[in-house]
């Protein structure tokens, strides 16, 4: 199958779209077929490769990025309105 | 490993050989505008700056202008200043080591009609002893390579930062010297290269600048401090800063790093090194050449068009529709490892070689453009 998101660390929870996707069709990474869009994802945008509870970390390059500011299901959209910043990824 | 390349009296080799003429004051730009409309063949650096500031800004403004007119790729220069300015055209003149220079002061010379005939004339002349000179073998443990990203999107650090550091591998290989920066784009990322310092200290020095850092975005953003980042990075799916610098220091590849330096200061390491440059663009390519880069890689996933004058830019496009859009602005299209299966090393080897013939005279798209953007850090008040 034709790639349409890419991971970089095996730890990552979540891809980024390397092209458009479209609600229901299926993330497919490194050849292999994990889940499918619940809604549309944008190129460069990351989707939600496993559920991801509030207050938990969303990982890429095996590194906690963000913070889900909400509960995110599988294939969903993961930006800036279900997510911040790590409070505290900023020292004081 | 060699390229052709020109040879200056301290030893250092240039991959161009340029005529540069700049302004110490912006009051003197019109007349470095009107000489560069009668000489297309100079390279006019004009700027906002030379006047109405501080001491700090003062010398960062010496050190940057200074380090761009002693850049090896600056074979002639010609300052024009107005004459009542804090930063004299006569002193940075002076500043030029082994190389053609003079000054031209608009107060002194009769008014900018009468400094723009004469700068003409010098200008001829410069470029006439500039062409006789001629390429000779120079090896490429000479080149210092500036590492830049701008107008990043998701892909950025997927595709055309890892290409990058597989090219600055190489070129660390070959003995050479590549500098990443963007302190701004480090926030977050701190621990990973303090792991990657060659001693202990420089490690320390590493988490002090990127924490130092941290603070002043704190204290001039509040709580969006971890949202440093552009509306165009948001849009392109990047969520915060942490995620956009992780991205973003995979352009340093994996070697060692050696030193770590103020902005617009020249390495004395080789090797990788850090420099604290800001987050944009322009600020931090200026501190990269006043450091004496030859040469820029930057990649880009939003389409960034700018070139700087005196250096030649190598654009890396994240994305294959950036780089079909922007076809004429764009010189690798790493989108091709998403779209045509190739390999981040097949991609970091094609930039690698073609950057070694850019060090020979090939012409980026910047170039071909006539793109140059020219800004550089300015931190204090204005009076």
């Amino acid at each position: 199958m034709k790639s349409n998101a890419l991971k970089i660390d095996e730890s990552d929870n979540v891809a980024v779209a390397t092209q458009s996707i479209n609600k229901g069709d299926q993330i497919v990474v490194s050849g292999e077929s994990l889940c499918k869009a619940v809604e549309d994802v944008e190129l460069g945008h990351k989707v939600a490769l496993m559920p991801i509870v509030a207050g938990e970390s969303v990982l890429r390059y095996g590194e906690p990025i963000v913070q889900a500011t909400r509960d995110i299901g599988r294939g969903e959209w993961v930006h800036v309105h279900n997510t911040q910043p790590i409070p505290g990824d900023l020292k004081e | 490993m060699e390229f052709l390349g020109y040879k200056r009296e301290d030893g250092r080799f240039g991959v161009r050989n340029h005529m540069l003429v700049m302004s110490s004051v912006c009051c003197a730009n019109g007349v470095i505008d009107a000489i560069g409309r009668a000489l297309p063949e100079v390279v006019t650096v004009t700027h906002a700056y030379g006047c109405g500031y501080g001491p700090e800004d003062f010398v960062v403004s010496q050190r940057v202008l200074s380090g761009l007119i002693n850049n090896a790729n600056v074979g002639a220069v010609l300052v024009i200043g107005l004459g009542c300015e804090m930063l004299k055209a006569e002193s940075l003149a002076q500043s030029a080591q082994g190389k053609l220079a003079e000054a031209l002061v608009i107060q002194k010379a009769g008014g900018s009609a009468a400094t723009t005939a004469r700068g003409i004339e010098i200008a001829t002349e410069f470029l006439k002893e500039l062409k006789a000179q001629e390429r000779v073998l120079a090896p490429v443990s000479e080149l210092v390579v500036g590492l830049e990203c701008g107008g990043s999107d998701a892909l950025s650090g997927v595709t055309a930062n890892p290409s990058v550091g597989a090219a600055a591998d190489r070129f660390v290989n070959e003995g050479a010297t590549v500098i990443l920066g963007e302190t701004t784009e480090m926030i977050g990322t701190a621990h990973i290269l303090k792991r990657r310092c060659a001693t202990a200290e420089l490690g320390e020095q590493v988490e002090r600048l990127v924490s130092d850092c941290e603070k002043q975005v704190r204290a001039t953003l509040g709580p969006l401090a971890g949202m440093v980042i552009a509306p165009g990075n948001i849009e392109g799916g990047l969520s915060s800063i942490t995620e956009k610098s992780l991205g973003c220091i995979m352009k340093a590849g994996t070697t060692p790093i050696n030193e770590v330096l103020q902005y617009a200061y020249r390495p004395s390491k080789r090797g990788l090194v850090i420099m604290d440059t800001p987050g944009f663009d322009i600020d931090s390519m200026a501190g990269f050449a006043a450091g004496g880069a030859q040469i820029i890689i930057f990649t880009t996933g939003r389409g960034s068009t700018a070139g700087f004058p005196a250096v030649p830019v190598v654009k890396v496009a994240s994305n294959s529709p950036t780089y079909n859009s922007m076809r004429g602005d764009m010189d690798v299209n790493a989108g091709s490892i998403i779209d045509d299966g190739r390999t981040i090393d097949e991609v970091g080897q094609e930039l690698f070689d073609l950057s070694i013939r850019v060090a020979g005279g090939e012409q980026t798209c910047a170039e071909i453009n006539k793109s140059a953007a020219f800004s550089y850090l300015k931190q204090g008040p204005t009076f």
